[in-house]
Formats: C-alpha cells, sequence, structure tokens
C-alpha cells in the first residue's frame, strides 16, 4: 500500500508542483508580492475536495463522459490562463505599466486549478481508506512521501531556474511556460477524445522505445511538456497550434501599443 | 487565414461526427480484480468500453499503452472509449489498486 501511494500522490503532485515553481520563480524574478502563493494553494485543495467528492455526481454528466469534459474545460482555462499570463508579463518585464494584481490573480488562479485537477484524484484515492484504519496509517505515510518528493522536485526546478543569468532565465523561463501550457491544451484535446468528442484516430508514433511514460524521465517530460510516447494526431496538432498560439499572442500583445513607458526594468 | 483554419476543423469534426456508433465491449472490477482481465477487441475500430465497479471502493482506470485515465467511484460504471487499435496486446490496471487489479485488451 505505502508503494502504490508514494507513486500515485507523486504523479499527481508532479504536475502542479513544476507549475506551481515555474511561476514562482517568475514571481520572484519579475519582484512581485508571493501573496497568491498561500491563497493558490488553499483554494486550489479546497476547490479539489469539493470536486473529488462530488466526482460520482459529475462522471454522470453528458452521457458518462463529464469528468473528462470537466477536466478537460479545466485544462483549457489553464492554457488560457497561461496565454494571458505570458502577455501580460512580457509587457511587464519590458517596462509597461500592468497592475501587479492582475498577474498575481493570473498566476494564484492557474496553480488553484491544477490543483484542483490534480489534487481531486489524490482526495479520492484517500477517501477509500478512511473506512480502514489499519491501511490508512500507511497510506497517509506514502502519500505524505510521495507529495514531500513532488515538492522537493519543483523546490529544485525552482532554485535552478533562479540560478540562471537574466536572459537565460527569461527565454528557458518563457520556454517551458509555452510547453507547459501547450501540455495542458494537449491533455485537453487528449481528454476529448477518450469522451468521444473529438474523432479517434491511430496514434501518429510509439517513441516508448525510447522514453516510456512510466519511467520517473517519461513522468517529468510529462508534466514539463506533455509527454506522451503514443500521440493522437489532432492532439499533436493542438499542441503545435497551442504553442503558436501563445507566441503569437505574447509576440504581439507583450509589446508596444503606444502604452505610456515605465522604467523599471 | 484563422477564419480558414477554424472552418476546416469544424468541417473535419463533423465529418467524424457522423461516424457510425462504437460497438460497446463491457468489464467488471470486483474485489480489486478485473473480470475479464483480457478483453478481445476487433483491431482498427473505435470501442465504447463500460467498466462496472462492484467494488464499494473507487478505482482508477489507467493504462499508458492506451493513452487513458479515468476515475471510476465505488458501485458505479465509466464509460471509456478507446481504439482504433493496431493489433496488439494493450497492458490497463487500477491505479488504486496495481498489485491486483491488471488486465490487458487484445486487439485483432
Amino acid at each position: 500500500m505505502l508503494l502504490t501511494s508514494v507513486v500515485l500522490v507523486l504523479r499527481e503532485v508532479l504536475e502542479a508542483a513544476l507549475l506551481f515553481s515555474l511561476l514562482m520563480a517568475l514571481s520572484k524574478r519579475l519582484g512581485i508580492s508571493w501573496r497568491w502563493v498561500s491563497v493558490a494553494l488553499i483554494v486550489g485543495l479546497l476547490g479539489a475536495a469539493i470536486y473529488g467528492f462530488n466526482i460520482d455526481i459529475v462522471s454522470e454528466w453528458f452521457d458518462g463522459v463529464g469528468q473528462e469534459v470537466v477536466n478537460a474545460f479545466l485544462q483549457i482555462v489553464i492554457y488560457a490562463l497561461l496565454c494571458l499570463l505570458a502577455t501580460f508579463a512580457a509587457r511587464y518585464s519590458r517596462g509597461f505599466v500592468v497592475p501587479e494584481a492582475l498577474l498575481t490573480m493570473l498566476m494564484g488562479a492557474s496553480v488553484a486549478l491544477a490543483i484542483v485537477r490534480e489534487g481531486a484524484e489524490i482526495m479520492i484515492y484517500l477517501s477509500a481508506f478512511v473506512q480502514l484504519p489499519d491501511q490508512l496509517t500507511s497510506v497517509l505515510a506514502g502519500s505524505a512521501i510521495g507529495a514531500g518528493i513532488g515538492v522537493s522536485v519543483g523546490a529544485v526546478f525552482y532554485y535552478a531556474l533562479l540560478n540562471l543569468g537574466r536572459r537565460a532565465a527569461i527565454i528557458i523561463g518563457a520556454v517551458l511556460l509555452t510547453l507547459v501550457a501547450a501540455g495542458m491544451a494537449s491533455q485537453a484535446a487528449q481528454l476529448l477524445i477518450q469522451a468521444d468528442w473529438l474523432p479517434s484516430q491511430y496514434p501518429v508514433w510509439d517513441s516508448s522505445w525510447l522514453v516510456e511514460e512510466q519511467t520517473v524521465t517519461g513522468q517529468l517530460l510529462y508534466a514539463l511538456i506533455g509527454y506522451e510516447a503514443t500521440p493522437a494526431p489532432l492532439q499533436l496538432f493542438i499542441y503545435a497550434v497551442a504553442i503558436l498560439l501563445i507566441i503569437f499572442i505574447a509576440g504581439i500583445f507583450g509589446r508596444s501599443r503606444g502604452s505610456a513607458e515605465v522604467s523599471h526594468a | 487565414m484563422l477564419n480558414r483554419v477554424c472552418l476546416t476543423v469544424v468541417l473535419v469534426l463533423a465529418i467524424f461526427a457522423v461516424q457510425a456508433a462504437a460497438p460497446v465491449f463491457e468489464m467488471e472490477i470486483r474485489d480489486h480484480l478485473f473480470d475479464p482481465a483480457e478483453l478481445t477487441v476487433p483491431a482498427g475500430k473505435k470501442i465504447k468500453l463500460v467498466v462496472y465497479n462492484r467494488d464499494s471502493t473507487p478505482e482508477e482506470f489507467e493504462s499508458y499503452e492506451l493513452n487513458r485515465e479515468k476515475v471510476i467511484m465505488g458501485a458505479s460504471k465509466a464509460v471509456i472509449f478507446i481504439g482504433p487499435l493496431k493489433p496488439g496486446e494493450y497492458p490497463f490496471f487500477g491505479e488504486f489498486n496495481p498489485k491486483t487489479a491488471q488486465g490487458k485488451v487484445i486487439a485483432k
């Protein structure tokens, strides 16, 4: 039981933790307050509990594919929030007037939603053991270890990002933000294919000989760039569109539009 | 340009939407075991998989090979669309009880 819960919780925590540390590093770089961190954590966990305890109702929606549709919706909203964040962060770092509250709200909301999505599954898993006190201790211990490893990976990632030079940090941070966001969009596509809302097709390739999804590398790549060993064509298409769209939007609106320049960069 | 892309996507989706309904295959979870643990399905077709969880505890249907993941609460059922699959074996497992809940889809 112990090992199962370590692996399960780690998998779920990793994705949210990487987004969390990426945005915390961005916050630090831009000199924005960290008030959003605790709020996002609390709201996210509350949301995860509410979602998790109502999953049986949600599952019944849309002829039994409510879970997929709601999760896909959450992923799309996170993608949209990250698009806006990339745009306004670009403006902010170039010295344009951007209310700090807007940036903190975008960061907080995207992290909170990621926690809702990933945390709900942990809540459901743990709920099964509340009636089984003899197993509960080892499950909780395992979950704590899994969460601890996930948070540690996030911390390592955070310090690695902060230790880069300013220019490298901006480029790598922007690339990672784009890929994480595109990964969200591609997961939404996968969920809608699973729900039969989008057409299913043969996978484009099978790269499991290179990196298997269930390995540590596979899980890290999944969390970071949305890696799938056997992606569907539509999923790849949406991944590519998501990358181009965020670059396009942040590229156009992240630059000058005649707004007053304030130098604090 | 963007309009044209959107239109094309909508048209492609519309074409797929009129395809015939997928054949249904059913499976049970009982005492953290899948029954049948091996499910033979036709290759090259989209399949509607209905999984009934007869246990009182939740389970999560998970398969890296099928690219599928779905929570199934206790005493409820879940609909999961899979495929089209090339002939071969596609392992799946219950993520909440991976030691016992193991199975595979065999596409022929």
